[in-house]
């Protein structure tokens, strides 16, 4: 086939593609800054009267502060939690050769937990949790995070110790090192951009993660930005404006995060098959 | 001169071996955290679904009851088919369109970081954001869905409101989110290739396409199943975009199994009956999860 011709469609089929991923997320920004009487006014691609009404609105009457309150203490603690849980165990499955085929049963057990679908976690822990008076409470979801994050720690984060060479520690050992201190003053600077990369990925699932919050919590006491998207759609009728905002402030940190760190996403999203 | 001194080395290699119980203080918090999300949850669905709730409280053992409600519920079979359905089309839709792609791309070109910034987008973002994206894609209100079947001399489809559109407009909800992963799975799978048998088969004069059914395409299968399979039980239980965009409805049109067990549980308080279902659902995933590790195991490299 004629070279520049190939190369010509080959870029025309990728603006296609581009538009069709890129035009739904512009289609809601434009939207939740358009005002009421332009939303049903037609179809315009960009807001006539731009306005920020429908921002204020979610924080004056639907919540909003409380949601995102709950969203970032839930993430940020259940985020650290499965760091330093999960990176650790990662350390000794990478490194260790244990006894039994534990290192086989662990990354199975961290693979196993990384894919189940929540929706087979939603009735027990939702009963686990009424037992113990956690229901809609942040605690309670912290918990649940912290536990289903552990197994995304451990699953990334031995990839990431397995890439550190072994002599590294070995001279940290012969350097009188203990094992711990090796650990934690050689091998743990090493592994901090794969830390980094882990820590990110862990925070966009917890921040996007629906089924479980929305069994979990009741009101705004504990419920998370995506329960308090879904809150807005009501029985009959949907407030357009204040629903596209909202999907504007579910989606803004993850598409920051994602410019800022596409590489290490990719990589969290295909199971470290793409590096 | 063969005399062997002991180094400073061996000492500490001799002193690491003492510390044996170093690793395993290092696994048992993780261990403790994954057995309370595994183990843990999968005795009390279990329990739950021999337990028999009236108005959301446990009132008794019920024995296999709730597993004879659930499978003498037409309803419950007609999700579990329609989720099949789904999952069936979705994931030829995405392979066929991501394997398209790749093969289109797979060479030297300019604005690869735009290009991947945009195609990971729809599946970075909250399924649930997702769900809202297309709820004001698809409304007769807001929609752009609508205006361009007009634009195009079309009736206005109103997707959402008809029962076998309903369907298919989540087939293409999902399908944009995903397609990109199969995108980027099979792109790395074709670079990951060895180059000399497609080149050898180009020599020997065989055309673009037959190279690909014949040379391309086996070597690629080994390398995207772990993929595929994976995507195949991430949709099996595909709930916030659904409950987002239909709940379940017109009807029950687009009621696949994780919307009507969650209504059973939650919506009704039979978690009996809910954890049933959920239960009877793990052994298809189960099932699937077993095949994940048997090809990784047999691949090492694609983990």
């Amino acid at each position: 086939m004629n070279g520049r011709l190939s190369r010509t469609l080959t870029y025309a089929a990728i603006a296609v593609v581009v538009v069709i991923c890129l035009f739904p997320f512009w289609w809601m920004i434009s939207l939740s800054l358009k005002q009421r009487v332009d939303i049903f006014a037609g179809f315009t691609l960009i807001p006539l009267h731009p306005t920020l009404d429908n921002y204020t609105t979610l924080f004056t009457a639907h919540h909003f502060g409380d949601f995102l309150t709950n969203s970032i203490v839930v993430v940020s603690l259940a985020t650290i939690l499965s760091l330093l849980i999960g990176a650790p165990a990662a350390y000794a499955l990478a490194r260790f050769r244990l006894s039994r085929k534990i290192n086989d049963l662990g990354l199975m057990t961290a693979l196993l937990v990384r894919i189940v679908p929540a929706i087979l976690l939603v009735v027990p822990f939702y009963l686990a949790l009424a037992q113990f008076g956690l229901l809609n409470s942040r605690l309670g979801l912290i918990l649940c995070y912290t536990g289903i994050n552990t197994s995304f720690v451990v699953w990334m984060m031995q990839s990431f110790f397995a890439e550190i060479p072994k002599e590294i520690e070995e001279a940290a050992l012969v350097d009188g090192d203990t094992r711990f201190s090796a650990m934690r003053r050689v091998i743990m600077p090493l592994a901090a951009p794969g830390l980094a990369a882990t820590a990110i990925f862990v925070v966009i699932n917890t921040y996007n993660e629906f089924l479980i919050a929305l069994t979990l919590t009741s009101n705004p006491d504990a419920q998370t930005i995506p329960v308090g998207i879904s809150t807005l759609i009501g029985k009959t009728q949907i407030d357009w404006g204040p629903m596209a905002a909202a999907g504007v402030i579910g989606v803004i940190p993850v598409l920051i995060f994602t410019a800022l760190a596409q590489r290490q996403i990719v990589r969290g999203l295909t199971m470290g098959a793409v590096k | 001169m063969a005399i062997p001194i002991p180094t400073r080395h061996d000492a500490a290699v001799a002193e690491g071996r003492g510390e044996r119980a170093f690793p395993y203080l290092l696994l048992l918090p993780a261990a403790v955290a994954l057995v309370l999300v595994s183990i843990f949850p999968l005795y009390m669905g279990i329990q739950a679904s021999l337990t028999h709730y009236v108005f959301g409280r446990a009132v008794g053992g019920g024995g296999f009851t709730n597993y004879v409600n659930v499978f003498a519920d037409q309803t419950f079979w007609d999700a579990m088919l329609l989720t099949a359905r789904y999952v069936i089309v979705v994931l030829i839709l995405e392979t066929v369109l991501g394997l398209g792609l790749a093969l289109l791309v797979n060479r030297e070109l300019r604005f690869v970081q735009f290009f991947r910034m945009s195609i990971i987008a729809p599946m970075a973002v909250a399924p649930v954001a997702v769900g809202v994206i297309w709820r004001l894609m698809y409304s007769s209100d807001t929609g752009a869905i609508d205006p361009l079947f007009v634009a195009l001399g079309q009736s206005a489809p109103a997707m959402l409101a008809h029962p076998d559109r309903a369907f298919w407009a989540l087939v293409l909800v999902d399908t944009w989110e995903w397609t990109p992963l199969l995108f980027l799975l099979c792109l790395a799978g074709l670079q990951s290739l060895p180059q000399e048998p497609l080149e050898a088969a180009r020599v020997d004069g065989a055309g673009p396409i037959r190279v690909f059914f014949e040379h391309t395409l086996p070597l690629l299968v080994p390398v995207l199943a772990v993929g595929v399979v994976l995507r195949l039980i991430d949709a099996i239980g595909t709930f916030d975009q659904i409950f987002v965009l239909t709940r379940g409805g017109p009807g029950t049109a687009t009621q696949l199994i994780s919307i009507y067990a969650y209504n059973t549980a939650f919506n009704f308080n039979q978690y009996g009956q809910g954890a049933a279902m959920l239960i009877s659902l793990f052994v298809v995933v189960f099932a699937l999860m077993m095949v994940v590790v048997r090809l990784m195991r047999r691949s090492p490299a694609a983990t």
